[in-house]
Parts: structure tokens; sequence; C-alpha cells
């Protein structure tokens, strides 16, 4: 756990037994450790530091909320907790693995099969099928081949019938569906979700996010999910907000704040 | 793992067939190996059916010569090699019958007689094919025999100590082994009789010949074997290396053709290179998604790579395909020059179409493709992230690395490939730097255009968007540039090639030899040819002398040990002299007779030759044990064979005299042209007091056939040799090969316009990004399609002038170097290829962005976001 964050707020209506009891996931190994990161970025003559000496620690089994304004470097920090990008200064450790010791390749084998995505764009690949989709990860991972397993998420999503659709094929909610349950087939231990409602109507957004916490739920798998609606980060285990490059604790209101709108 | 990155490679190029740029690239490759394929085979059916019927007119694969009977154990060597072997005897000997005598020139042919085609023979019935010789105790005529002998079917003649019976007339042989050393009449016989006859002994002029036929492997086997040979003297030929001359008309057409189809291959490798761009700029999210999901990098470029091979290998055998199929129609076009049925296809060509398809993938996709590797797994939060293009140096780096490296698969040559590759990326240099002061120059030009007519208001707008994407702008005019240059130089080549061949064989090529006219019977004959013949070769007097020593050595000695068996040293070489050098030769090295040579006595040649005594070079004769040699002018060819220059001396042995010669001038000539040629030439006043004989060339117009008839009454010991037959087929070979370059021309205006294709399919979406603006700013569909017209014009028009530069500069260093032609100025090329670059590119670019303007803004400046 953080030393400049307090104490994560725990949402009562959180029923995660597993980890109730163990506010500090630090005690236990954390899934993921960041210590005191910083993202600067030169635009042209000027330095920019998007990210400054940011601290976090999830524990494994946690759901976690990052909120924050538009520009507030929320995607900066979701690459950089996924280890797609590298901090300008601080260390990353992800599943015990210190990221600075990886090259680009060390940090891609890592995540294969051990981390999920879920995106607000989709990132479907529009050539392949909604299982192709879905098996995408799974054949970067050591369990190639399992066709069966993706069938199965995809009939877990509700899909079971759309299979052989291409994504544009589908509508905007399908495809989401079809995202999560890629995200979910290699059983990560880690899931990123990135606004997974931001493209989305409010119905179709609430459906996806009811499925995205179940699912969540019932593999007991970690949860990162970057959002700047408030409703959905209550639904975590734990708020952050990220601001002027730092994050803090946060409980967010019943409605939506104002700057939360993209 | 690998397993896996195939299959996810394999499943998305399913589907991504239905992209305009893997579309390209697939038309880009398969034109590739299309055109270098059909080539291919066609040039190697071509070549292995030509070696076939040298071996036919040598008489086999391999035939060995001398005046020995040849030993059992180089017979079992041949024959353990794989060879099948055919005996014969040839001399030249007196055949009689009823007082009536006349030498013939002998050949005695075994069972196995003759290994490839047939002979037409009368056997009193009409003209028959056989493939056999004679049975023992007969033989068959040449019908000058027949004439001069006066015999018929049936009648037997002595042939030394034994009799025979006639029972064929010979019109042609199925080889022409044996030769035809003396011109005297063929009499063909069974080798059972050669004892028979008494003819053999020791002293006696006879030649002793094993023809052998057999696969190419076997003649590989013996290539030691006949080294030896050669240096004891034996003389060799062997079907790869002494088949006739192919001719340079057929000699230029297969450079042509393998020019044209590296010009394919190139045209086919920038559309590859272009499209790649775009297919890997499509690709970019895929790849940072797989990134995100824990591919390596590694990884990523085996998935790309095995898509992109994958593609290859199925454009290669669709290419392969189309090649087989267009050789089948090369041949077709040819099949009535082609006298024999060419082998099958071979599978190397097929192997090279891979092979090309592969190569020109990682040439001009390669370092485009390795861009997907750089990709950041951030791009899929942040879409703008792609990574740099790679440097234009690297891309055209590699390019022409491959490119060079098929130039030398193709040709053969690596200097060759080395010396184009330099030249190449030099002019590609300079290229950039005149196309960048030319596109400047000309938007310059376009803004000046005040007017507000639509059109110049469309192409103010159109050059300033030409403008605005400089680079991209630039490496598309280098492109067409590129493409219209080798369009270009594909057409004219041909034009210039064709003209050249007409030049080449005039109507009134000659197309009799007459030859053994003796000289008494000079004038009287001139007379009578002269007034009824529309073309007529000197009169060049012939003396028959062999080479007795070189340089003082015995000629074996001073050789290089492969021409130890060389036919000119073996044989009688014709010898004539002239004081002028002979219409189509031209001296290379050294200098003509001067004056002071030719004894102030230029005519002695036409005058009297019994008169001429004692002039000019007859002096030096007389003195020649102690005195100067005789200057002479020798072919080049021969020169190089047996590594004779300027200033070496060679010993002829005429008649009982000997003649010490020194070459002063080397001379090339023209063997394809139908005259009377000569390897030694003398000065004036040397050989006449020799016995001679004379050799004109003349062409007898349809209507006075019958002077022949009148000829061998009148003139019945000259010989007369009608090359109408040849003469047609030379004429044949170029009509049709002709064709066969039309098809190939064809083919590489195809892979030109795949170029247009591809490059403009890789540039829509930029354009489309534009059009939207231009629409969202209120411009109307009719205002868009203008300025894209006038921007695709522009630039048609600039490449089409870059195009015209090249091309002219490549053509003449082209005709110089390698066509041997002469060359001069196409002004149609300044006039057509801007023009025509202009209209055909505005007209295809405006064609392929039609369905950009029909769309909403908004789908074309990607508002509505990943589709």
């Amino acid at each position: 756990m953080s030393s400049e964050s307090p104490r994560s707020e725990r949402q009562p209506d959180n029923d995660n037994q597993a980890l109730s009891d163990i506010p500090q996931g630090a005690v236990r190994h954390p899934v993921l450790h960041a210590d005191k990161l910083s993202k600067k970025v030169t635009s042209g003559e000027r330095s920019l530091t998007i990210l400054h000496d940011l601290s976090l620690s999830v524990a494994a089994g946690e759901s976690v909320a990052i909120l924050g304004k538009s520009g507030a470097g929320k995607s900066t920090l979701l690459g950089l907790l996924a280890g797609l990008d590298t901090p300008s200064d601080g260390e990353l450790t992800l599943f015990g693995h210190a990221l600075s010791r990886l090259d680009e390749d060390g940090r891609a084998a890592l995540r294969a099969g051990r981390v999920g995505f879920v995106f607000q764009n989709f990132q479907l690949l529009p050539t392949l099928s909604a299982l192709e989709n879905v098996m995408l990860p799974l054949e970067l991972s050591p369990r190639a081949g399992e066709t069966q397993t993706a069938a199965q998420w995809l009939e877990r999503v509700g899909l079971g019938e759309r299979v052989n659709h291409l994504p544009k094929q589908l509508s905007g909610g399908e495809q989401q569906r079809v995202a999560v349950a890629r995200a979910f087939v290699t059983d990560p231990e880690l899931v990123f979700a990135d606004e997974p409602t931001g493209n989305l109507d409010p119905d179709t957004g609430a459906q996806i996010i009811d499925l995205l916490f179940t699912l969540n739920r019932e593999a007991g798998t970690t949860l990162i999910l970057v959002t700047h609606d408030h409703a959905l980060a209550r639904r975590c285990d734990r708020c952050l907000r990220l601001d002027h490059g730092k994050l803090e604790a946060f409980v967010p209101t019943a409605a939506p704040i104002d700057e939360g709108t993209q | 793992m690998s397993d896996v990155n195939w299959r996810l490679a394999m499943r998305s190029l399913r589907r991504d067939l239905r992209a305009a740029d893997v579309r390209a690239l697939f038309i880009a490759l398969v034109l590739a190996v299309a055109a270098s394929t059909m080539i291919a085979f066609f040039l190697d059916r071509l070549e292995r059916g030509l070696e076939r019927q040298a071996g036919q007119m040598l008489g086999g694969d391999l035939v060995l010569e001398q005046r020995d009977p040849f030993s059992e154990e180089l017979r079992e060597r041949l024959e353990n090699a794989g060879f099948v072997l055919s005996d014969q005897v040839d001399l030249v000997s007196m055949i009689s019958r009823d007082g009536r005598f006349q030498p013939a020139s002998i050949k005695a042919v075994d069972e196995v007689y003759p290994h490839y085609g047939a002979s037409s023979v009368d056997f009193g019935n009409g003209t028959e094919q056989i493939a056999s010789g004679p049975a023992p105790g007969e033989a068959w005529a040449d019908p000058r025999l027949i004439e001069l002998v006066e015999i018929e079917l049936g009648d037997r003649v002595q042939v030394g100590q034994t009799e025979l019976e006639i029972t064929g007339i010979i019109e042609r042989e199925a080889d022409q082994s044996g030769g035809f050393s003396n011109f005297n009449p063929r009499l063909m016989i069974n080798t059972a009789d050669v004892e028979a006859t008494g003819l053999v002994q020791e002293g006696s002029r006879i030649e002793f010949e094993i023809l052998a036929a057999g696969p190419p492997e076997a003649l590989e086997q013996v290539q030691g074997l006949l080294a030896e040979l050669r240096r004891d003297g034996v003389e060799v030929r062997d079907v790869r290396v002494d088949r006739p001359q192919l001719g340079n008309a057929l000699q230029r057409a297969e450079s042509y053709l393998g020019l044209a189809g590296l010009a394919a291959v190139l045209l086919a490798g920038v559309a590859v290179a272009m499209s790649t761009r775009r297919y890997v700029e499509r690709h970019l999210d895929t790849a940072a998604l797989l990134r995100c999901f824990g591919a390596s990098q590694r990884q990523l470029v085996t998935i790309f790579s095995l898509q992109l091979m994958g593609l290859a290998l199925v454009a290669a055998v669709i290419g392969a395909l189309l090649g087989l199929i267009g050789q089948a129609v090369l041949i077709w076009l040819l099949v009535s020059f082609l006298p024999m049925t060419l082998p099958p296809p071979g599978l190397m060509p097929l192997g090279l179409g891979v092979f090309t398809a592969l190569a020109v993938l990682v040439g001009f996709a390669g370092p485009t493709l390795l861009r997907i590797k750089r990709v950041s797994a951030l791009k899929v939060l942040r879409r703008e992230l792609d990574p740099l293009p790679p440097s234009a140096w690297l891309v055209v780096g590699v390019a022409s690395l491959v490119f060079g490296g098929l130039l030398w698969l193709y040709s053969g040559s690596l200097p060759l490939a080395i010396a184009l590759l330099i030249g190449g990326a030099a002019l590609l240099g300079v290229l950039w730097m005149i196309s960048a002061l030319l596109l400047s120059g000309l938007l310059r030009v376009v803004q000046r255009f005040s007017g507000s007519s639509e059109w110049s208001q469309a192409l103010r707008l159109g050059g300033r968007q030409l403008a605005r994407r400089r680079q991209a702008g630039l490496g598309q005019l280098l492109a067409f540039s590129v493409t219209f240059f080798a369009m270009a130089m594909i057409v004219l080549v041909r034009g210039d090639l064709l003209s050249t061949w007409q030049d080449q064989l005039p109507d009134n090529t000659p197309n009799y030899f007459a030859i053994n006219i003796q000289p008494s019977e000079r004038d009287p004959f001139d007379a009578a040819v002269s007034p009824r013949v529309e073309t007529q070769s000197t009169l060049y007097p012939m003396v028959r002398g062999r080479v007795i020593s070189i340089n003082g050595q015995p000629p074996g000695d001073a050789v290089p040990p492969d021409a130890r068996g060389d036919n000119s040293l073996r044989r009688e070489l014709n010898l004539t002299w002239q004081s002028e050098v002979p219409e189509g030769n031209a001296v290379v090295a050294g200098e003509w007779f001067s004056p002071a040579q030719l004894g102030g006595d230029a005519n002695s040649e036409e005058g009297n030759e019994e008169g001429s005594e004692g002039q000019g070079w007859m002096s030096a004769v007389e003195a020649t044990r102690q005195a100067a040699p005789v200057p002479i002018s020798v072919e080049d060819g021969l020169a190089e064979r047996l590594g004779l220059g300027i200033g070496d001396e060679m010993t002829f042995s005429v008649g009982s005299d000997e003649i010490t010669t020194q070459i002063t001038s080397l001379r090339s000539l023209n063997w394809d042209s139908f005259q009377p040629n000569f390897f030694v030439i003398f000065p004036p006043g040397v050989l006449e007091q020799f016995g001679h004989s004379y050799i004109t060339a003349f062409h007898l117009p349809e209507t006075e056939q019958g002077l022949i008839r009148e000829l061998i009454t009148d003139f019945p010991g000259v010989s007369l040799l009608n090359v109408d037959a040849i003469l047609g087929q030379v004429r044949d070979v170029l009509g049709q090969v002709t064709r066969a370059v039309e098809l190939v021309l064809a083919l590489v205006l195809l892979a030109g316009v795949s170029v247009l294709y591809a490059a403009l399919t890789a540039s829509l979406p930029v354009r489309a990004h534009e059009s939207g603006l231009l629409r969202v700013f209120g411009a109307g569909s009719k205002m868009i399609s203008r300025v894209q017209g006038a921007e695709y014009a522009l630039l048609g028009f600039a490449s089409g002038l870059m195009g015209a530069v090249l091309a002219e500069l490549t053509t003449a260093a082209l005709y110089i170097f390698l066509l041997d032609l002469t060359p001069r100025l196409h002004v149609g090329l300044w006039v057509f290829l801007p023009i025509g670059g202009a209209v055909l590119i505005g007209v295809i670019g405006h064609a392929l962005s039609r369905g950009l303007r029909r769309q909403a803004p908004a789908a074309s400046l990607g508002l509505l976001g990943e589709a």
C-alpha cells in the first residue's frame, strides 16, 4: 500500500469476502506495486509532468477505480501500470517483477495470459470473428488452441449464437461483450478496464458493467478500472482520484461530477 | 508457438484479401512472378530446343573427329558415361561409271545413324523421310552427282575397289556432319563397305568420327576427357559450345526478353513497396493490441511476415501458372519457326518464380514491415503513437540490394549487376533532387494561375494539396517516374529492335551462293548473272591454305590447349585477297593494308592474274624466306580462339609453297549477312600465283528462276547453293520473335498499371481526409473531384517528364553497351509521356477516389471511430 494513499475506502456493499478483512493488500503479495512513478513528456521545448511521485499498491482480488478529469493523465497512468509504457522515474512491480529490469519483450511476456484489457473503443480486430477475437489472447499464452474455452466465454457473455460474426456485424454493446470475454478468457490475475462504457449508451453501458463485475467476482480477478463515471467507480473496492499528477483516496458521490464528462 | 503464429497469420489473411492494399500487393506479386517465370520458362525451353536442334545439325551432342580410328578404350569411356555412339568415316575419293570420273565426298554411316532427325531421300517414288543410312552394298547420291556422272537409280558405281548400287537420291541429310569440305557432291554409303573400297590407307585423306548422343549429365561427366582429347589434337564439337550461331537477332531478342522481365519485376517491386506501406499502417492497431496481450516483437514480425509469405506463396503459384500459360502462348506464336517440338517446361523456372516472389517481397517490403515490430503497446490507449516509418534510404537500399541480386541471378553477370546497381542508385539520388526541383517549380507555376475559372481554381488547390504532402508526393513522383520510364523503355527498345531487324535483312539479301567459279569462268559467269539479279556481292577469289606454324612453332603448341583441335588448324582455310575492307566487315584492331603494303597496285585482283606476276607482293613472296612477312587481316573471333593478336606470325602452306604472314589487322564481321565471309584476307599480289576459284552471292528474283538451269548447264563445275530456306527461316524468327516481344510488352505495361493502382490505393486514406475537410468547408462533389483530378494530373505530368529524361538517357546507354545499336533522340517520348502521364494518372486516380467522394465527411475524417 502506498504511503501517500490513505487506507482504502471499502464499499460496504462489496461482498468480496476473501479480501474484506485484509484491507492492507501490501501485507500479502501485491499484484501491482507502483513506487514514486513519474512521467514527463517533452512537447516542443516545454517539458510537461503528467504524473509526479505517484505510488500505488493493489492486492490480489481487489477492484480499484481510478477517477480523473479529461486530460488528468488517466490513460498515461493505465499505460504505465499495465507495463505498456515506461515511467520517467520510479519503479513498478507487476506480479513481483520489477518492470524496469525487463525489456519491451520481457514486459509483453509478463502480460501474456495474466493481464486482460477492456478498452473504451473495444479494439476488436476487424478481420477476425467474435470467436477468433476471444481466442487471440489465449493463443499468445501457453493455452493456445483452446477453442472450447473461448466459445464458453462467449456463451457466458450472452453471444453463444454469434461466435462467427465479424465485429462490424455486431452492435457496440455486443462488441464490448466480446471484448469482456476476451479480457477474461485466459483466467487473468489482473484486468484493466479503460472507460469500458465510454462509447456506449447508458443502458448498454450498465449491462456491460454488470457483466464485468459479475465475471470479476466469479473469477476472483484483480480489477483496475479507469473511468470518469462516479456510479461505476463506487462499485469498486477502492476509489482513487488522479489530480495534478497524484492519486488520492476519494469517495465518489452518487451523481456524476461535472468534470467527469468527456 | 510457431503453429500459433501461423494460425493467427492465416486467419486474418483470409479476410484481409478484401483490403485494397493486400489486393494490390497480391496483383503485383502475381505479375512479377508471371513475368519472370514466363520469360524463364520460355528461354529455358528455347535454349534446350535450340540445343537439340544444334545436336541434330552436328549429328550428335558430341562429335569427335581425327585422322585415325578411335580406340576401344575411348569408346568404352564414352559409353560408360551414358552416350550412344555412332561411327562415321568421311573421305574424298573418285567414283566412276563407264569411264566418267568425279570426285565425291563420301560419308560412311553405321546402323545407329542418324541420332536425331531424318534424311529426305528419293527412292524413285518421291521424297521420303528416313531415319537411317543406306544398307551395306548400297549408296545414296547427291542430285549433282547423279547429273555429273550421268547415273540413274539402280545403277552401280565404282567406289575404290568395290561397286555399290545407287538406291536413293539424297535431297537433304539428317545432319551436317562430315561437312562440305571440298564442295564435292555427297555419296553416302554404309560403314560395312568401307573396308572393301580399299580407300583406307596410310596417308589417305580420311576423317574418322564418333557421333555421340547422350544427356547433358553425360556431357558434363566427360568434360575432363574432352579437354584431354583436344590437347591430343582431336577435333571436339560439343553441342553446347559449338552450336551454330544463334544469330544476333535471336540473341538480341533474348536480351530484350530478359530486360523486359526485369522491368516487370522492378515495377512489381515498386508496387509491393507502396502497398506494404499501407498494409503496415493498417495493421499497426492490430500489432499494438497483440503487443498488449503479450506478443513479443519477434512474434509480431513472424505473424505479419507469415501473412505476407503466405500471400506471396499463393501469388507465386498463381503467377507461375500464368507464366506457364504465357510461355505456351509465346511458343504457340513462335511455333512455325521452331521446327522441332520443344522439350516440356522444366521445374527450374518454377523454382525461380517462387524465389523471385519471395525475394521481391523481402527486398521491397522487408524494411517497411519491420516498422510493425516497433509499434508500442501504448498505441491501444493513444492512437497517435505510430512508430516512425523506416528511412527512405533503408527502404531503397534494401530494395536495390535485392534487385541487384535478381539482376545477377538473371543476367549471370556480377559486374553487370553491380554496375547497374551503382548506376541505378546514383540515378535515384539525382532523380530525387531533380524531382524535388521539378515539383516545386511546377507548383510555383500552378500557383500563378490567376483566373477564377473552375479549372484554374482546381489546379491551384490540387497543387497546394500536393505541396502540403511534399515527401509523400515526391515518393509517388519517383515511383511513377520509374514506372513510366520502364514502360517507355520497353516500348522504345522494341521499336528500335524491330526496325534494326528489318534493316538487317533487306528484301534483296542474297539467296544464292555460287562456289567454285574457275578464273576462266569468272567473267562469263559475271556477265551471265549480273544483268538478271538484284544484288550481287563481289566475286571473291578463294585459295585453300593450311596453317602450318604460328610464331615459328607448330600450331598445336602455339595456341591455348583447348584450341588444338580447332577446325581452322585441322582443315584448309579459304583465303582471299582484297585491297578494300569487304562490305559488312569492320577493322577492330590494327590498320587495314596501307597503299605501300598493297604494293601500289590496288587493282591487281581486278586485272589479269597472269599479268600481275612480279608486281606488288609477288616480289616479296620471292623473297619470303628472308624478307618481311606478308601482312594479313584476321577475323577477330578466330584470333580470340587461337589466342592471336596484332603482330603474331602465321605461316600457311598453299600448294607446295609456304607463306609467312603477320597479322596487321583484326576484323569483325556479321555472320548473319548472307555474304561470303573470310577468316583471313591477304593483300593482292600474293596468292594469285596459286590455283584459285571464285565465290559470290546474289539475290535471284522470283521471276528469274530459269537462270539456275542455265547456269548449271553453262557452268557445270560451279556449285550453286540455295539459301532461300535458311533466309526464310531467319525472317520467320524475326517476325515471330517480334510477336513474342509484343506479348511481353503487354505484360510490362500491365505491371506498370499495377504500380499506379498500388500507389494510389496507398494514398487514399490521406486524400480521403483532405476531401472530407474540403467537404466540411462546403466544397461540392464536383469541386472536390476537380481538385483531386488536378492533383493527380499534375503528379502524372511531372512523372511523365521525369520518365522521359530517364528513358532517353538509359536507352542511349543500353543501345551502346548491350544491344549494339546506334542511339538516337526520341522526340515523341518528350511529348507523349508527360501528357499521357497526366491523363493516365488523372483518370485512374480520379476513378479510384470516386468512392471517397461519396462518403460523408464524418466517415472520411474518421469521426466515426474504429469501424
